[in-house]
């Protein structure tokens, strides 16, 4: 993405930056043509492996659920975490703020009136309009060949639940990483520590199964399965919360005090982010990077 | 077998056809064209590029006839997208043509036989073909094994290039440490030790600092000429011409506009000579105006264009005026002819253009 | 030809010292492939605590299945050390020029571009599915008999045949497409089909995938053929699967190189 230096010297300079920033990167994307299109609909394949592993486990069982999750459900889960997923997920997020901190283009936001946490943040809205935007057909077609695997439509509350954790896990996604990235301040190479987040993520966000299917792995504390555990941390909220609220698997109480929690966990780490900048940008004058 | 020059293009000199015995290179109406995309500028275009997208057909090498011999030195010389790394790509066998015929060592070279392969060299300015991460000594055995030299010839060949360039204490280094001048060197190495019958070249001293490039025209021609080696070399400037070339190839938009020797050109190409005046102070308009040749003046110092056949009546007349000192008559420089052979060779495409719309 | 082996060898001793040179990324990168695999055995066994069998009656039952993954461990680490480095390399060259150099050298080319650089990193995971294999065999109801055994590593072979085809027929894309496309995703989309037992294709849309993906491309035949011959009870329908494996072993590697010749034949290098 080109560098672009933002003087918001007005609300409408800034939106003018914006928008600048979003045709460009529409353009990045039609620059390879060919990838898109394709590219969008080759993320769906690995979906049709685990559909069929499924079904061969369900099939193998006598069980018509397992965690409370028919085989229809896994299939409806695994299609809702593509869409939840397109919310939180940052490619190049933490790498590109920890190299622009190894090659020293961070110091152009150290002298300049603007907030570098909010630029990226900026730039990450318009990215995501413009995947949104030519991702939509893709996604919509095999949502309606697949609707079949869906649940019917639920109630108003559920989908106002659903789209506010989806908002919730596109800054919580956006936070995370970034926070992650600003360690880069202190550390030379964050790869190691990116690698271990990804790992973790990878098991833990509900990318690879629903996490109900931990409810019966023990802790060694006696009534909390792994499943509780992770419901207090952040991981979860990034892929599974969101389906899991559609599929109806989380309602009531539950959702409330769960939605408190993403909440609870975005404010931590925009927190953390901050801290970590004004801790990182103190540091880094000091040393003169 | 005897092949006369084949006909060159329109500027060349018909007289001056000689037949070259030991043709190694011919080549006939060899032409090379690619289809372009263009690219979209702004948002419209890109999304339009989606559905349609507009091509034009690029003629890299239109339909060039070349004969080399065993031994010859030639230059390709052009200017940026003339054609001349494509003629030497199409020479070794990289690309195929889309029209003509070419026969080096009596090999097609598209075909890529490995008989072939094992009699040539590339070597590419600013472009690695030693293996970055081995240090050079260790791409020099690779390269006895790829190319299946005897040991004893390789161990004499190698120490005798490896010495004449100077360059033992690096081939222990890996590549990728070592700066541009001392990666060409070892490039150069690397490429002679199958002993090949025809060197291709691809703007070798690009990049170079004057040393370097002063350092690798010497072992060129050192090497060439004791190995009899024909040697074909791209570029663009004149200082390799110059130092390396008898025989010049002058290449634009993908055409032959001269073939010949590079005394030639100067001879062909002018109309004028620089006269250069030293007079005892700097000149009043009044004897500027006497002289009466467009001059440039740089204080004491008068410097003169004269139109060569008039260079024997004019020089008196100069050398007799009060206040000469001394007078110096040059060839106009080889830089100067060339670049001029291109921009009429522009202009003439621009009003090609023009009449063609 | 003892050549290009002896050229090979060199090849892979200069990635090795390199390699140890850079020992903290080496064992970066080890460590990176254990943890992605080992995510995917956790995964594994979590399935299991739900069900006894992968597809009923179809045998795959937790040691077999670890069998399997085992083997697809092996047999994926062997392409990923020896044949995809050079093969994501070559989306480089291609930008850069630097395949002219290798088409003027008296040497196969295919052999170059797929063969000069070697991860050594990779093979970790080859390891710890021999260290699977070790496991799981001994816990079999039906232990395979000598001859399967036999065969084993003959078809280990066939699967990296038929893999290495695939490489090369994306090589052959990307010379001739000339850009720079990401072949580690397209690599992950294919080989992603063979990550479990054939069986689990099955039902209308199951069953003419599966016959697409063992006779058309034959990406199920990789994993499947060997594993099932150290994993479930040899029968005398063993032979056909022997049989078909090696005939696409050879199919793969001979189309794939036709493919190679005719990309390169088109080349049309890089501007200067």
């Amino acid at each position: 993405m080109s560098e672009v230096i933002i003087r918001p010297a007005s609300p409408f300079q800034g939106l003018r930056t914006w928008w600048m920033m979003l045709k460009i990167s529409l353009e990045e994307r039609l620059v390879y043509r060919g990838d898109f299109a394709l590219g969008t609909l080759m993320r769906f394949l690995p979906i049709v492996t685990q559909v069929f592993l499924w079904t061969a486990v369900f099939g193998a069982t006598t069980k018509t659920d397992i965690a409370g999750y028919t085989r229809n459900d896994i299939v409806a889960y695994y299609l809702l975490t593509m869409l939840t997923r397109a919310f939180s997920s940052m490619p190049g997020l933490s790498t590109g703020i920890a190299r622009s901190v190894r090659d020293g283009s961070v110091k152009k936001f150290l002298v300049q009136p603007v907030d570098y946490v909010s630029f990226l943040l900026a730039a990450r809205v318009a990215h995501k309009l413009v995947y949104y935007a030519v991702a939509a057909l893709p996604f919509a077609g095999v949502f309606v060949l697949c609707r079949s695997y869906f649940p019917p439509v639920p109630d108003a509350i559920t989908i106002a639940a659903f789209v506010t954790s989806l908002v919730l896990s596109f800054l919580l996604g956006f936070f995370m990483e970034a926070t992650l990235g600003m360690l880069g301040f202190w550390f030379m190479e964050v790869s190691s520590i990116v690698f271990g987040y990804m790992l973790v993520q990878y098991l833990l966000s509900g990318h690879m199964f629903p996490i109900d299917l931990l409810d019966g792995v023990p802790t060694g504390i006696a009534g909390v399965s792994l499943a509780d555990v992770v419901h207090w941390l952040p991981f979860e909220y990034t892929a599974y919360f969101s389906s899991a609220v559609w599929l109806g698997k989380v309602h009531g109480d539950r959702l409330v005090w769960s939605l408190a929690i993403e909440a609870a966990w975005v404010v931590v780490m925009a927190v953390a982010c901050r801290i970590a900048w004004w801790r990182g940008t103190r540091r880094y004058s000091a040393f003169g990077g | 077998m005897v092949f006369p020059y084949t006909r060159r293009m329109h500027n060349s000199d018909p007289s001056a056809t000689s037949a070259i015995s030991d043709p190694v290179i011919c080549v006939e109406g060899l032409a090379k064209e690619y289809r372009v995309y263009d690219k979209p500028e702004g948002l419209a275009a890109s999304v339009r590029s989606l559905f349609h997208r507009t091509s034009r057909i690029v003629q890299a090498v239109k339909g060039v006839d070349l004969t080399v011999g065993r031994g010859e030195f030639v230059a390709l010389l052009g200017p940026n997208g003339a054609g001349k790394t494509t003629l030497l790509k199409l020479l070794s066998g990289i690309i195929t043509p889309s029209r003509g015929t070419a026969r080096v060592l009596g090999h097609v070279p598209w075909e890529r036989a490995d008989d072939f392969r094992r009699r040539f060299a590339l070597v590419m300015g600013q472009r690695n073909q030693l293996w970055w991460d081995l240090p050079a000594a260790e791409s020099f055995r690779l390269h006895q094994e790829i190319y299946r030299i005897d040991p004893v010839r390789f161990e004499r060949t190698r120490d005798e290039l490896v010495d004449m360039l100077d360059v033992r204490r690096l081939i222990l280094q890996p590549v990728r440490e070592l700066s541009l001048g001392e990666r060409m060197k070892l490039e150069l190495v690397a490429a002679l030790l199958h002993e090949p019958e025809v060197l291709f070249l691809d703007e070798p001293t690009i990049g170079l600092d004057v040393v370097a490039q002063h350092t690798i025209h010497e072992f060129l021609r050192g090497v060439q000429s004791r190995r009899r080696m024909t040697v074909v070399l791209t570029t663009h400037y004149m200082k390799d011409v110059a130092a390396l070339c008898e025989r010049v190839v002058v290449i634009t938009r993908g055409d032959i506009l001269y073939d010949g020797s590079l005394a030639e050109i100067v001879d062909r190409f002018t109309t004028h000579k620089i006269v250069t005046l030293d007079l005892d102070e700097a000149p009043n308009q009044a004897t500027i105006e006497r002289f009466g040749f467009p001059c440039e003046c740089r204080g004491p110092q008068v410097i003169m264009r004269i139109d060569r056949h008039r260079i024997a009546e004019v020089l008196p007349a100069i050398l007799g005026s009060a206040g000469v000192r001394d007078v110096s008559v040059e060839d106009v420089p080889l830089e100067e002819i060339v670049a001029e052979l291109f921009r009429s060779d522009a202009r003439d495409a621009a009003t090609a253009a023009e009449h063609a719309s | 030809m003892s050549r290009y082996f002896a050229i090979f060898l060199t090849f892979a001793r200069a990635c090795l010292v390199r390699d140890m040179t850079f020992r903290a990324n080496f064992i970066l990168e080890c460590v990176t492939s254990l943890g992605w695999m080992s995510m995917n055995l956790a995964f594994y066994l979590l399935v299991f605590t739900f069900t006894s069998e992968i597809g009923k009656g179809t045998g795959w039952s937790k040691e077999p299945f670890f069998a399997f993954v085992a083997t697809g461990l092996i047999i994926n680490s062997i392409v990923q050390a020896l044949f995809m480095p050079s093969a994501e390399e070559l989306t480089e060259m291609v930008r850069t020029g630097g395949l002219d150099g290798v088409l003027v050298q008296p040497l196969d080319a295919q052999f170059l571009l797929s063969m000069h650089r070697v991860d050594f990193s990779a093979l970790a995971n080859g390891l710890v599915g021999v260290g699977l294999l070790a496991w799981a065999v001994p816990r079999l109801d039906h232990p395979p008999p000598p001859v399967a055994w036999l065969l084993y590593p003959l078809l280990i072979v066939c699967g990296v045949a038929i893999l290495y085809g695939f490489v090369i027929m994306l090589a052959a894309a990307t010379i001739h497409m000339g850009r720079n496309q990401s072949l580690y995703d397209f690599w992950f989309y294919l080989t992603n089909f063979s990550r479990y037992p054939a069986e689990i294709y099955s039902g209308p849309f199951g069953g003419p995938l599966r016959m697409l993906c063992t006779f058309v491309i034959p990406i199920l035949l990789v994993v499947n053929v060997p594993a099932r011959m150290v994993a479930q009870p040899f029968t005398g329908q063993a032979w056909g699967g022997v049989a078909a494996a090696v005939v696409a072993a050879i199919a793969s590697l001979v189309v794939s190189r036709f493919v190679f010749q005719r990309a390169l034949a088109k080349y049309r290098s890089a501007s200067s």
